[in-house]
């Protein structure tokens, strides 16, 4: 069965290329430009196996959707975020709200592969 | 296979000793990663966050104390015990592996204490939500030692300067000193400071927003209305309606709470919580120390019974006050009021009454003073009032309106009785230049004139020093 992974990025271009990245490893991808828009996917009923998020976008932050995110009954999707904030107290306000990684942009296409897999392997 | 929480990262430059150190560790049932510096190493550890860490104090390049203070400043490390290997365990590495956040320092030449220190350090269950970091792609471990040595930097000036605050003698000027430093740092609506056990309260914010931010501010740090406020205003905070978010830090000394720091900031703010986090962690020696400078400053010039100022702290006001007249040519004179028959009411009364005495006479002294008026206890049951501006008609109606307000003054006893009360009053107006004690010494002489022509009365001194009678009271006939 393929896995979805919601991308949440208000940058297109990246949007397209961690796409392309998962797209080509079998991944289904389903894309978000900013919080508020990847919560109303969540809720829309979308199967998510993992999210990968940003933290600086318009309307509503990363750091706020995982905090948002992590208020939901489990069971929650793993979330990894990327992105070219890192500050030790954000990278901190992240793992408490339960992300599972902080990678920093620019993007290794072959380093997020292994994290999305090894993040949805059940 | 291995249990997760038994897999180390070991760090060691030369291959053969860490290919026999792996060996020994994987006989140990540990699993080993091998890495050959430190940066690979941090790397390793940051991607997959490990049980330990194991590596040399000193190595070429990235030293083991480098490493140390990279794993525990990144959140996804933080919790991952770091032990570091020395030649010998000189006390001083000891402290400086200590200060990095190393859990423990073996020395090189005995294995066993490693595995000892590796089956402590791993009886930690193993976390099913580990947390990995990865650096973007070209970044390395060493940019981002960089980073944390710049913010290190930065964290400590910043807190320097806070405890440099430490020297204003005043919890009014430390919070202007506060004030300054911080506007320099943080964009504000308004910043404000309470302290716990004297309940003082200041606020810095725009001159055009003062009220809207008291408001904001008692609301935000639950002060009643009634306690009074310091404002700094001034256009250093910026002007604005009430937007953003509200930051409340506790300031402690260590577990004790000392005050708490509140800021209102606009949004896209995030460095506040940076600096408002330094300058409360900091704050609290600062503060306490104002505070008992305040109260020892109160204490060495207040009288505890009267409340007035002691005849030390009077001189010294007095020497300021009395040069200002000089220069500006201005008059002043002075009232030495003495209680008539004090003994007698301590003798009749008892020393209660004798003291509530004081402290009542001490307080009608103050309502009587106009505010840039001095009034002091001299010592005993005698008090001094300075009065800058004054002639000697001037103080000499003066001295009538206070003797008449002490003869109708009502204080009671224990028992209930009325106690009465009279004073005599010597009035001398200061001839120019004339120091203070030659002043006294003719208010003292004046007065003693009144206490010899029946009390309850107030004489004037004259220049040449030869006192003479004032008007009589009409009363006089009651006088004690």
């Amino acid at each position: 069965m393929t896995k979805t992974v919601l991308v949440v990025d208000d940058s297109a271009s990246v949007r397209m290329q961690v796409s392309r990245a998962l797209a080509s490893a079998g991944f289904e991808v389903l894309e978000a430009v900013d919080g508020i828009d990847a919560l109303e996917k969540l809720t829309g009923g979308a199967t998510v196996a993992l999210v990968v998020c940003d933290i600086n976008m318009p309307r509503m932050n990363g750091v706020e959707l995982i905090e948002s995110l992590a208020q939901r009954p489990a069971p929650r999707p793993p979330i990894l975020m990327l992105t070219t904030e890192g500050h030790p107290a954000l990278i901190q306000r992240a793992k408490a709200s339960g992300a599972r990684g902080w990678m920093m942009k620019p993007l290794k296409p072959e380093l997020l592969v292994a994290a999305a897999r090894k993040l949805t392997a059940a | 296979m291995h249990h997760s929480n038994r897999r180390i990262v070991l760090i060691d430059p030369d291959p053969e000793t860490r290919q026999i150190y792996a060996a020994r560790l994987r006989s140990q049932d540990f699993a080993v990663d091998e890495a050959k510096d430190a940066v690979s190493g941090a790397e390793m550890a940051l991607a997959a966050p490990p049980a330990a860490v194991v590596c040399d104090l000193w190595m070429p390049g990235v030293s083991g104390l480098q490493l140390c203070r990279l794993l525990k400043a990144e959140p996804a490390t933080a919790d991952v015990p770091v032990i570091l290997r020395a030649e010998h365990e000189d006390p001083s590495s000891r402290f400086w592996a200590t200060r990095a956040g190393a859990s423990s320092l073996v020395s090189k030449d005995r294995m066993g204490d490693l595995v000892r220190a590796l089956g402590i350090a791993t009886q930690r269950p193993a976390s099913d939500e580990a947390f990995f970091f990865q650096m973007g792609g070209g970044a390395d471990v060493r940019d981002r030692i960089a980073q944390h040595l710049d913010r290190a930097l930065f964290d400590s000036v910043i807190a320097a300067e806070v405890r440099a605050l430490a020297s204003a003698c005043s919890f009014d000027r430390l919070f202007d000193s506060l004030s300054q430093l911080l506007a320099q740092l943080v964009t504000y609506r308004w910043m404000a400071l309470m302290t716990t056990k004297s309940g003082d309260l200041a606020i810095h914010a725009h001159r055009r927003c003062a009220d809207g931010a008291e408001a904001e501010v008692r609301a935000a740090l639950s002060v009643p209305d009634q306690t009074s406020v310091l404002r700094i205003l001034d256009a250093d905070a910026v002007e604005g309606p009430p937007s953003g978010r509200t930051v409340v830090l506790d300031v402690l000394l260590g577990e004790s709470p000392v005050g708490r720091l509140a800021f209102s900031v606009p949004s896209g703010q995030s460095q506040v919580d940076e600096i408002a986090s330094i300058a409360a962690r900091e704050l609290g020696g600062p503060i306490r120390l104002a505070i008992l400078m305040e109260e020892s400053q109160r204490l060495a010039t207040t009288d505890g019974l009267t409340n007035l100022l002691n005849r030390r702290a009077f001189g010294e006001i007095l020497d300021r006050e009395l040069s200002r007249c000089d220069r500006c040519s201005t008059p002043a004179s002075l009232l030495l009021l003495d209680l008539d028959h004090f003994k007698v009411i301590n003798d009749s009364h008892g020393h209660a009454a004798g003291d509530a005495v004081l402290a009542a006479v001490g307080k009608l002294l103050r309502s009587e003073a106009r505010p840039y008026d001095v009034v002091a206890r001299w010592g005993g049951e005698e008090f001094v009032i300075a009065l800058p501006g004054a002639t000697a008609p001037n103080a000499q109606s003066a001295a009538e309106r206070i003797r008449n307000a002490i003869a109708q003054l009502v204080v009671r006893d224990g028992t209930g009785e009325p106690i009465p009360l009279t004073a005599s009053i010597g009035v001398a107006e200061r001839q120019p230049h004339e120091p203070l004690d030659v002043t006294v010494d003719r208010a003292d002489r004046a007065m003693y004139c009144a206490k010899v022509g029946g009390r309850n009365r107030v004489c004037l001194a004259e220049s040449a020093g030869r006192a003479e009678d004032a008007d009589a009271p009409d009363d006089l006939a009651s006088a004690a």
